[in-house]
């Protein structure tokens, strides 16, 4: 279990730092270790941003939280430089679930079944704004009837579709020995290592006491079996070694296998992975990286960065958002499905094509479909999507996606949208409004701008202690409107787009702004941005929140990223070095 | 288990318009010896606490008072309802998180936070509630229904603290189901209903299949338990009392009721859904109830920071922010109260339906029992005082169709009488320093 957080937000996180507290100390394979000042974690400047933020004021009933929360971030990775990174503290290494994407992909590689199985599962529960987290994920009733009902769809189609490729057998009645070379060869991929004597048993027994059924049921029921079997359903990083582990171990070829596919392609690993791991060959440095870049370059790893992107940016709120205006005649969540295909192929295009962090909040690329093409009095395409270059379009900032979620329903949301800038963005956090006021946007009036009607937050002392961290920002998208269009007027008046950074504790970030497109080119070469993206990045890969154990890998994926220009190639291939990735701790005694 | 009969001689219709047709509701009366009729529970939350003016009674005393505005569409249950002024959320008052999370995670476990990362809108961290629900302490006693619970949400896709109220134990939610087709998917689709109902349906190849996989799964699981760490080890324990929990069902029920019609695929997230899916929820869980597939569900709707509007009864504003407003904003009100009328109404759906199934001297209705609550009192203020509380049925335990104060008594100790009410014997839940024991005013 985790520190309580106003606990790390106290301890000088050096003191806990990177030393193993037991077990013989471990020199790692040098990947270069972070130290520099400049490296420093998300951490330690949070703490300013709290402290300014909480003359505020907090509801009482909060006020102890609400303080440790100003610690914020900074508690949990705190600073690299001030700590000792010679020996490998790895985090927990726990059973871990495959998350519904990676179940799907699985079974896509696996068996060629692109149903998507998961879509009947219970929704997965988000912890920071990830859904990957491992000990919010646990089995419930629903999900493990969830798996019994897509082992028998995907096995049912599987073995109608061609028996013979998936359990070649001459003898067309099959036989036992068929049966034990499927259950052998298809168990291996299945189980991501090849099953042992016990595990062979139990399947060969299922597949004998049900042969008289027929070899197409036998195998069906054995495919079943293998796809509700633990050894499948969740990732085992650690198992036990014949003789007892201390200190901190690295994983075994196997398990860094399927660390790296399930990583980087949402997937199990393919059959090249498998034979490294088979070969041994995943124990350097350079195999390691030459089969992270190798998997890079896979359209999964495409998808697996529009996941994480979608993710940290929050997009499954877009899911059911209303928008909507007097001019406008589309149904209220009409162009959801629109909204979200423009963004992830900007995604795609910034993450892979372009490929630096500068690229993502720069590029003037638009993705349009027609319907939004319609809407924003561009030409129609004649294809579903079509990437056009427009000048008030400053990369992830501007795009319609990510304004119509950050938008009420008929008006935009400078405060969201401020407000994501510093959490999502620059990994600050943002205090509570009081508990009594008045959050409700201002009612729409026609003869006013959404700058005018919100006018009161900073005229308010009470509120414009805060309020001054978030509109600051938010007022630089407000030629956006709810719907992501752009606007040059709004109700026939100038839009003022003016506004300041405030109390980042970033001198690169803080200062006064004529709009979204100087936001944008602030958040492009600020190295705040850039550690908080390597962060977020990295709670996705490890699925957890960073905490003390993590500093040092945390410090050096953020130092790699940065040495690298912002290349996101690099930046994954870093976390797939990392220690963390790479080592666990060893288990007790049974 | 045994086998259960159910008389299909009496059919009812359904009480009022279904959003799609319900098939006719079968009796639950055994034939044979008659069984006690069985108790049935529901926690019922919504979010964002209540306009005070608008839920309480306006006048008269305990017996004779006068439904406010919120639950006028309980009139015609008014004998079943207990309104319980003056419970005090005191558990919510410590532990981590914010005020919507140590609201929601204590409402039905007596238990506060554990410490997380999940933060609210607020700025608070936390985890989950650090402990079993009442609903599922009942549906742990469940042995002789298909399902122990059945958990429902109506666009409660917050999927953190904030969007879960039941807890199989401390740190293990129970997410809801969010869409009527999966319900009904879940727990009528496989459903095999014999065509005469004096004989059996003939026995289900399936299920010998199912019953051979999961032998293999779990001897996998008892190869894997030998290797890894002892922590992972109880992780797969509670997967392999999933798994028997599915093998129990197979053994099962035969189970003699008319399918509901199959739903509609609904869009879960969708304001323009919304009305329909709760609907549609509540008559599938009168069926499940009436095929007696379930005694215990828990149905939440949305979450304590959701933007959700309510369309169909012109409240346009965004749930939330809505309930910060000042209680005298008349705007506000009106919508808000318009919000819980309509909750109330979804009640009044249920209980009509309970009402339509012959059981023992009476029907489903008086023996199902149904709380309700919000995390918070008054949303503008986020005060865990005098929680807008409502109680429908339960007059096998204590007397009904009264509005009581409570004086100032903690909600750990309603936990403990409607466990009492569920045939629990005990005299304290959740935690010691917020329970006194039963309810005192409520017998």
């Amino acid at each position: 279990m985790r520190l309580p957080r106003r606990l790390l937000g106290t301890i000088a996180v050096g003191a806990l730092g990177c030393s193993a507290p037991e077990g013989p100390a471990f020199a790692p394979p040098p990947p270069a270790m972070a130290g520099s000042a400049g490296s420093a974690g998300i951490g330690g400047q949070a703490g300013s941003a709290g402290a300014g933020a909480g003359g505020a004021g907090t509801s009482g009933a909060t006020a102890g939280d609400a303080g440790a929360a100003g610690a914020g971030m900074g508690g949990t990775s705190g600073s690299a430089g001030a700590m000792s990174c010679e020996t490998v503290a790895p985090g927990a290494a726990p059973l871990r679930l495959l998350t519904h994407i990676q179940y799907d992909n699985t079974v896509a590689d696996l068996l060629g079944d692109t149903t998507g199985p998961s879509k009947t599962f219970p929704a997965e529960n988000e912890v920071a704004g990830f859904r990957n987290n491992v000990a919010a994920n646990q089995v419930n009733p629903r999900l493990v009837e969830g798996y019994q009902a897509a082992a028998e769809t995907v096995a049912g189609a599987a073995v109608g579709t061609d028996l013979q490729a998936l359990a070649p057998c001459a003898d067309t009645a099959g036989s036992v020995d068929c049966g034990r070379a499927f259950i052998v060869s298809f168990g291996e991929k299945a189980f991501r290592r090849p099953l042992d004597t016990d595990e062979i048993a139990v399947f060969e027994k299922l597949f004998t006491d049900t042969l008289p059924l027929g070899y197409q049921k036998a195998v069906e029921l054995s495919l079943r079996a293998i796809l509700q079997s633990p050894q499948f359903i969740y990732r085992v990083d650690a198992e036990r070694a014949a003789t007892p582990e201390t200190g901190a171990v690295a994983l075994g070829p196997y398990q860094l296998g399927a660390r790296l596919a399930f990583f980087l392609t949402n997937s199990t690993p393919d059959a090249d992975l498998l034979a490294a791991a088979a070969a041994g060959e995943l124990a350097t440095d350079a195999q390691v990286e030459a089969q992270a870049r190798r998997l890079l370059e896979t359209p999964r790893a495409r998808a697996m960065a529009s996941d994480f992107m979608m993710q940290w940016l929050g997009m499954s709120r877009l899911d059911g958002a209303a928008r909507q205006a007097a001019d406008v005649n589309l149904g209220p969540i009409e162009l959801v499905p629109d909204w979200k295909a423009s963004l992830a192929a900007f995604l795609e295009d910034a993450v892979f094509t372009a490929g630096r962090i500068e690229n993502l909040f720069t590029s003037p690329k638009l993705f349009v479909t027609p319907k939004l093409a319609t809407l924003y009095g561009l030409p129609v395409p004649t294809s579903d999507l079509a990437a056009v270059d427009r000048e008030e379009r400053f990369g992830l900032l501007t795009q319609p996606a990510l304004m119509a979620l950050l938008a009420h329903a008929d008006q935009s949301a400078p405060v969201l949208r401020g407000a994501f800038v510093r959490e999502r963005v620059m990994c600050v956090e943002v205090e509570p409004p009081p508990p009594d006021v008045n959050v409700t946007a201002p009612a729409v009036d026609p003869t006013a701008t959404t700058r005018e009607r919100f006018r009161q937050h900073t005229a308010d002392p009470g509120c414009a202690g805060c309020h001054i961290l978030i509109d600051g920002i938010g007022w630089g998208f407000e030629k956006f409107d709810q719907f992501g269009r752009y606007r040059e007027l709004e109700n026939g008046l100038a839009i003022d787009t003016t506004g300041d950074v405030v109390d980042t504790g970033d001198p690169e970030l803080d200062g006064p702004l004529s709009g979204v497109s100087e936001l944008a080119a602030r958040l492009a070469s600020s190295s705040r941005v850039r550690d908080c993206l390597a962060t977020q990045w990295y709670r996705y890969a490890m699925g957890r929140v960073e905490d003390e154990a993590d500093a040092c890998s945390v410090a050096d994926v953020q130092k790699r990223f940065a040495d690298s220009n912002g290349s996101f190639r690099e930046l994954l291939v870093a976390i797939a070095l990392s220690e963390a990735f790479r080592y666990r701790p060893a288990l007790e005694a049974p | 288990m045994k086998p259960r009969r159910i008389d299909r001689r009496l059919f009812l219709r359904a009480a009022s318009g279904a959003a799609v047709a319900l098939p006719l509701l079968p009796s639950l009366r055994a034939k044979g010896a008659p069984a006690p009729a069985p108790k049935r529970l529901i926690t019922m939350y919504t979010p964002n606490g209540q306009i005070h003016d608008g839920w309480w009674p306006t006048s008269g005393g305990e017996t004779d008072f006068t439904l406010n505005e919120a639950h006028t569409p309980l009139a015609a249950h008014r004998d079943r309802l207990t309104l319980l002024r003056n419970v005090d959320l005191k558990s919510a008052g410590g532990g981590p998180g914010g005020p919507h999370q140590r609201g929601i995670g204590t409402l039905f476990t007596g238990q506060q936070l554990q410490a997380g990362d999940f933060v609210d809108g607020c700025g608070s961290h936390a985890g989950w509630a650090n402990g079993i629900s009442i609903d599922q302490v009942v549906a742990n006693l469940q042995l002789d229904t298909p399902y122990k619970s059945l958990e429902l949400g109506v666009r409660a896709t917050e999927n953190d603290v904030q969007g879960r109220i039941a807890y199989a134990g401390p740190g293990q939610p129970l997410p809801p189901m969010l869409e009527p087709l999966d319900l009904y998917n879940r727990i009528f689709r496989d459903l095999v209903v014999p065509d005469d109902p004096g004989t059996p349906p003939p026995v289900d190849p399936l299920i010998a299949e199912r019953q051979s996989v999961l032998d293999a799964v779990r001897g996998q699981i008892t190869n894997l338990e030998s290797k890894v760490s002892n922590e992972d080890k109880m992780r797969l324990e509670s997967h392999m009392t999933l798994i028997r929990d599915i093998e129990r069902r197979l053994a099962g029920t035969i189970v003699e009721c008319e399918k509901p019609d199959e739903p509609m695929k609904l869009d879960p997230a969708s304001e323009v859904d919304m009305p329909v899916i709760a609907e549609l929820e509540i008559d599938l869980l009168a069926v499940a109830f009436a095929c007696d597939l379930s005694r215990v569900a828990s149905f939440e709707i949305s979450t304590g920071l959701n933007r959700i509007r309510y369309p169909w009864l012109s409240s346009m504003g965004e749930g939330h922010p809505l309930s910060h407003m000042s209680p005298t904003d008349t705007d506000a009100r009106t919508q808000l109260v318009a919000r819980a009328q309509w909750h109330s109404g979804l009640i009044a759906r249920l209980y009509d339906r309970l009402s339509g199934i012959p059981e023992g001297e009476g029907t489903a209705a008086d023996n199902t029992l149904l709380v309700w609550c919000s995390e918070v009192s008054e949303g503008n203020v986020h005060s865990h005082t005098n929680m807008p509380f409502l109680v429908m049925g339960g007059g096998w335990h204590f007397e009904t169709g009264r509005y009581l104060d409570a004086a100032g008594a903690s909600h750990v100790d309603l936990l403990v009488t409607i466990l009492n009410a569920m045939g629990v014997e005990t005299d304290t839940f959740g935690l010691p320093e917020f329970c006194t024991g039963p309810l005192a005013v409520l017998t």
